[in-house]
């Protein structure tokens, strides 16, 4: 039973968290376990889960996306430029911001899957040429966005922020979509081994290149919820993010080179690493440490694993 | 000189024996021939004196005194060289670093003096005769026989008195065999003790002093090659206990898989015809182009000119997809590296290639894949503890059970079956030999491609030998032999 | 059965259906952006703590030399001198969105005061929170315009532009090719480039030939510098508008072996930019009394609380508060004749 629960990540990270919660909770029980802190921690990590969604996906099947911080960025200053500067109503500039990001995971897709570029290499190009854009497209940031833009993200639905719910919608939507349909589950077995997945009859270019656009719509659908939760959109949103959402998609499962991890790792990750960032808020640690603990915390639970799975390893 | 005396050595992989109590002695300045088919042993051995493995038991005496050799550096160490059969050269670098690598002459900074390292390499292919060669070229710009010999250099660089040279010659021509011939010569006068692994047999009796068989992991003995006929060699390598049982034909008249003159990369104008309940073989050497035809008729790789007809309609896959969906299965080769998801799963192993088939709607459904694992696991014999324990823990031969669970839930016409007893037990093969006349029973058309005769001249009602991507010969009836299909093969 | 089980189903979906609809119905829109109005600012600090008295700042790289040795070194000092206790907290990297989570964050522990930096007016919206809450919030730096913070400390990002401008004209006489660098797409840098190009623009034989980006970063400033040396050989002079752009210019310059040729203004006075100043590759600087941001800014958040010079019989309720508004601590202009003072021995 503990060997299971030892195993299967997204159990031992779930009770890591509990037990680091309920210490955090005994230290400051003042500020720690209230309903405001709790809710901000989970609005603090919506839009980095939601791209860690796609990055999971991507690291099932064996690649992984540096471009997603740019697209964040620059989805939300395409929409909110058309908005602002050519008052393109809010449905048709958010259809223009998501086909973008489209767009952006297309030709990431194309390139990796079909044209054989390293995906590394590849998504940390367009990294660079997404993130101009974003800087072409709004200069210095475009404040005063249109009044239902903004209540895409600063609306509250039973008392909680809609980002929350969009993250925990996409989290489920992605579980169930990896559980129960079999285009999805084909990612286990691309990241498991590309050549005989090709081999068994699974089109993996094609595979693939959905992989990135889908990862690179979900980078998109961030981008615009941040930039509607900000009530603007900056140039520099989304910076670092890339490997931030990598971080907790490891933290939660995934393994760079494929075939492992949940979905719901995804959200496991990314709630570990903002109870952390949350407790050295609390604690008043300085922006100084944040780093140096996340990058320890990483390493750490990796080289855990390890002696772990060596540990049972003959006992499966 | 120096002499090497290999006492008792054993290795056993998961699920294979893969050597079992090898004696043998090589005699100082002497060539030593060594024999047995594929997977008879010889490259575990030659990978042990070589320091990449360690025997699980028995011992090497070098010069009558007991060496052990943990890495490839201590090998070297003690005079022993080899030259890979798959080319170890780094093809960004050039000849020089390559011949010399890690070995670069460097001054007392450690700066590598690149002059000296030209000036060295061009010495030792002027004695290897290789005038042609460039001690600055890239190796990735030579070719394969090019390197060969590049690779042999690398290894005489080390001035060993031990060199083993696995299958050198098969990517030679015949001008730079007999180069090669001269140098090995030239190394024995020399008194260095050399042992030669190849498939030629020719080769083995124009070169070599003496001649070692394996057979299965388990040494035949050592004879002087003057004394040796084809014949005998032959029966050595290949006469076993494993019996096939021949059982009659159940082959029809219908026919399923219908190749005309297919050209491609590697292969040129094959034609084939699978029946219904036929087993079909493609025998030849490694590297013949076998493989390369069945991943082209199977929409992997490319058809460049020629037609495939599958129960007489054309068939041209432009994806395995495709293929899978017309009824056409393809057990690959290297199980680990084509084959398998290693890390995951017998059950999600077994409905790999099925997925479409089984769950048409797109939804899976766990309790389908179980259940179909579960009686594909108990229909074909797969031992294990439970459905989800990664495959990579398995033996070989269970390995090749769950490789053929998932093709046949793709519930094909016709499978082409591609080295399916590579490296797994006697007791494995039969079964899976078992697996494969039933499968024709049913009335599928079977192609297997495998490079143990045996099996081939058992299994197969018509054995097609491919040479040089050339259809060589068709063998049936009693003229399946395995004289006859080496004779074509070579 | 069978009826009565699709029945069922029917009313579950129904219900279902109709949840999601209350559900919706429920949705709880954002406040509509009222005008600011000066009587909001008078916040009842009554709730606020000064028992354990706390203040925060809270800016985004908060390992930036130039942050790190300006104002987090004399908000330590403040808080030092008047013994109270004081952190300083945000995101390693220059990230406006992970600095509001992070105010967000302090918002729940309820600190005494709050410090921070005006790094992006989409900053707004969580000192509005900041301030909703009770807790005294001052900026510093770049002011938000659009927030109700209690005060602001800084320096007008136009004017650093503008005095860059002044000081490059007399430089080169009027006359010649200019280039300028920054961090794009801040909008306290682009109010610097607006400055110098307004003054610029007046010398019509002044030709503005570049704007470059050279993201912070030492080596990109100098690999555009060594780029527009080459492309426009006759540069007459070279601005600089972030911490980095003038060590990397100058770096790029003094290889180039046209040291006092080219004339180099910049922003910063960090030991390093003092040291190119006075070996003449760089010719004046632009600097920010930026320990005055945070000292005074600090003190100001000790004075709302502790009411050091209350104006009204209760600031709270007349809607005032009793600190300065608007500070600008004014410019250093750094030159070869004044460089000395400013170099710490």
């Amino acid at each position: 039973m503990i060997q299971k629960i030892l195993e299967e990540r997204v159990y031992s990270l779930g009770i890591l968290l509990v037990i680091t919660a309920l210490i955090t909770s005994a230290v400051f029980p003042g500020t720690f376990p209230t309903f405001e802190n709790f809710s901000q921690i989970l609005l603090n990590l919506s839009i980095d889960t939601i791209v860690a969604v796609g990055m999971m996906l991507l690291l099932i099947s064996g690649a992984f996306d540096l471009s997603v911080g740019s697209i964040v960025a620059f989805t939300g200053c395409l929409t909110a430029y058309l908005m602002h500067f050519f008052n393109i109503p809010v449905p048709i500039a958010l259809a223009a911001g998501l086909a973008s990001a489209f767009l952006i995971g297309w030709v990431n897709g194309y390139l990796i899957a079909y044209q054989n570029i390293n995906p590394m290499i590849q998504t940390l190009a367009m990294m660079g040429i997404v993130r101009g854009c974003a800087l072409l497209v709004s200069g210095s940031g475009i404040q005063n966005l249109p009044y239902w833009f903004n209540a895409i993200g600063q609306s509250k639905l039973l008392g909680v922020q809609m980002p929350i719910w969009y993250m925990l919608a996409t989290v489920f939507a992605f579980t169930f979509l990896f559980n129960k349909t079999i285009f999805f589950r084909r990612y286990y077995y691309i990241g498991g081994n590309e050549k005989a997945a090709d081999l068994s009859g699974i089109q993996v270019k094609k595979m693939k290149m959905t992989g990135f656009i889908i990862t690179a719509v979900l980078a998109g659908f961030a981008g615009i919820l941040l930039s509607s939760r900000l009530g603007a959109a900056l140039p520099t949103m989304g910076r670092g993010l890339e490997l931030r959402v990598i971080t907790a998609v490891i933290l939660g499962g995934a393994t760079l080179s494929g075939g492992f991890g949940k979905i719901p790792g995804a959200l496991l990750g990314a709630l570990f690493m903002g109870l952390i960032s949350n407790i050295m808020v609390i604690a008043r640690v300085s922006g100084y440490w944040q780093d140096i603990i996340l990058g320890l915390i990483l390493i750490g639970t990796l080289w855990v694993d390890k002696y772990l799975q060596k540990e049972y390893a003959g006992v499966v | 000189m120096a002499s090497l005396l290999l006492d008792d050595i054993s290795k056993q992989f998961p699920g294979v024996k893969a050597l079992s109590n090898v004696s043998m002695e090589i005699q100082a300045g002497e060539i030593h021939a060594l024999c047995g088919e594929n997977g008879a042993g010889k490259s575990t051995l030659m990978n042990i004196l070589s320091g990449n493995l360690q025997p699980d038991g028995g011992r090497i005496l070098l010069n009558d005194k007991e060496v052990l050799l943990h890495n490839p550096q201590e090998a070297f160490e003690n005079g022993i060289a080899i030259v890979y059969q798959h080319l170890s050269l780094v093809d960004s670098l050039s000849v020089a670093e390559n011949i010399f690598a890690n070995l670069q002459p460097r001054n007392r900074y450690g700066i590598i003096q690149f002059n000296t390292l030209y000036e060295k390499t061009n010495a030792l292919l002027r004695k290897l005769k290789l005038f042609d060669i460039n001690p600055r070229t890239l190796v990735a710009k030579l070719s394969p026989a090019e390197k060969q010999m590049v690779e042999i250099a690398k290894a005489l660089s080390k001035d060993p008195s031990i060199l083993i040279l696995d299958e050198p010659t098969a990517s030679l021509t015949d001008r730079e065999t007999k180069t090669l011939f001269e140098i090995i010569q030239t190394l024995k006068t020399n008194g260095v003790s050399i042992i030669y692994i190849s498939h030629r047999l020719n080769e083995i009796f124009l070169l070599s002093d003496r001649v070692s068989i394996l057979k299965d992991g388990q040494y035949q003995g050592t004879f002087d090659s003057k004394g040796l006929t084809k014949e005998t060699l032959i029966n050595k390598m290949v006469g076993r206990e494993l019996k096939i049982l021949k059982t009659s034909s159940s082959k029809n008249d219908k026919v399923l898989l219908e190749v005309k003159n297919i050209s491609g990369a590697k292969f040129k104008d094959i034609s084939l015809v699978v029946h219904q309940g036929e087993i079909v073989g493609l025998a030849g050497l490694m590297g013949a182009g076998r493989t390369e035809i069945a991943r082209a008729v199977f929409g992997m790789d490319e058809i460049k000119s020629g037609e495939v007809r599958l129960r007489n309609k054309p068939f041209h896959p432009r994806h395995p997809a495709a293929a899978i969906r017309d009824g056409v299965g393809y057990v690959t080769e290297e199980r680990k590296n084509l084959g398998l998801f290693p890390g995951m799963s017998i059950q999600d192993n077994v409905v790999a290639a099925g997925l479409n088939r089984i769950m048409p709607s797109g939804y899976y459904n766990t309790e389908k894949v179980k259940q179909l694992a579960t009686t594909a696991k108990e229909k074909l014999g797969v031992v294990s503890y439970t459905l989800k324990q990664p495959v990579i823990n398995l033996s070989g031969g269970n390995q090749q059970k769950v490789m053929l669970a998932k093709w046949l839930l793709t519930n094909p016409d016709v499978l082409i079956v591609d080295e399916p007893t590579h490296g797994i037990d006697v007791g494995a093969k039969s079964e899976i030999y078992q697996i494969l006349k039933s499968l024709a029973e049913e009335g599928k058309g079977i192609l297997i491609i495998s490079s143990e005769l045996p099996e081939l001249i058992g299994l197969c009602d018509k054995i097609i030998v491919i040479k040089n991507g050339k259809v060589a010969g068709e063998l049936s009836g009693d003229k399946k032999t395995e004289e006859q299909i080496i004779k074509l093969a070579t | 059965m069978n009826e009565k089980q699709r029945y069922i189903e029917m009313l579950v979906r129904r219900i279902f259906i109709g949840a999601i609809i209350v559900l919706f119905g429920s949705c709880e829109l954002p406040p509509r952006n009222e005008n600011i109005t000066r009587h909001d600012l008078g916040t009842d600090f009554d709730s606020v703590d000064i028992v354990n008295e706390e203040y925060v700042m809270i800016t985004t790289a908060v390992t930036m030399p130039m942050y790190v040795n300006h104002d987090q070194a004399a908000f330590k000092r403040w808080g030092k001198k008047m013994n109270v206790k004081v952190s300083i907290l945000g995101p390693a990297d220059w990230d406006v969105p992970a600095q509001i989570n992070t105010i967000e964050e302090v918002i729940g522990t309820h600190p005494t005061g709050l410090l921070i930096n005006g790094t992006d007016p989409a900053i707004a919206q969580v000192i509005n929170k900041a301030v909703a809450a009770g807790i005294p919030t001052v900026v510093y730096d770049s002011d938000i315009p659009n927030s109700k913070r209690h005060a602001f400390l800084g320096t007008d990002w136009y004017e650093i532009g503008k005095m860059q401008g002044e000081e490059m004209v007399k430089l080169i006489a009027g006359k010649g090719k200019v280039a300028y660098m920054g961090i794009l797409g801040l909008t306290n840098m682009e109010q610097g480039f607006l400055g110098l190009l307004d003054v610029l623009k007046k010398y019509p034989e002044i030709e503005v030939v570049g704007k470059y980006d050279d993201k912070a970063n030492v080596e990109e400033a100098a690999r555009i510098t060594s780029d527009i040396l080459a492309a426009h050989p006759d540069i007459a002079g070279i601005c600089g508008f972030d911490s980095n752009s003038g060590p990397g210019i100058a770096l790029a310059v003094r290889e180039a072996g046209k040291t006092g040729k080219i004339k180099i203004t910049t922003v910063d006075w960090e030991p390093e930019h003092l040291q190119l100043l006075k070996d003449g590759v760089i010719q004046m600087l632009a600097g920010q009394k930026r320990e005055l941001f945070t000292w005074y800014g600090a003190q100001f958040l000790y004075d709302m609380v502790h009411r050091t010079n209350p104006l009204a019989q209760n600031d709270a309720k007349a809607g005032i508060t009793s600190v300065p508004y608007i500070i600008n601590t004014g410019l250093l202009k750094i030159t070869p004749e004044n460089v000395d003072q400013f170099i710490k021995r």
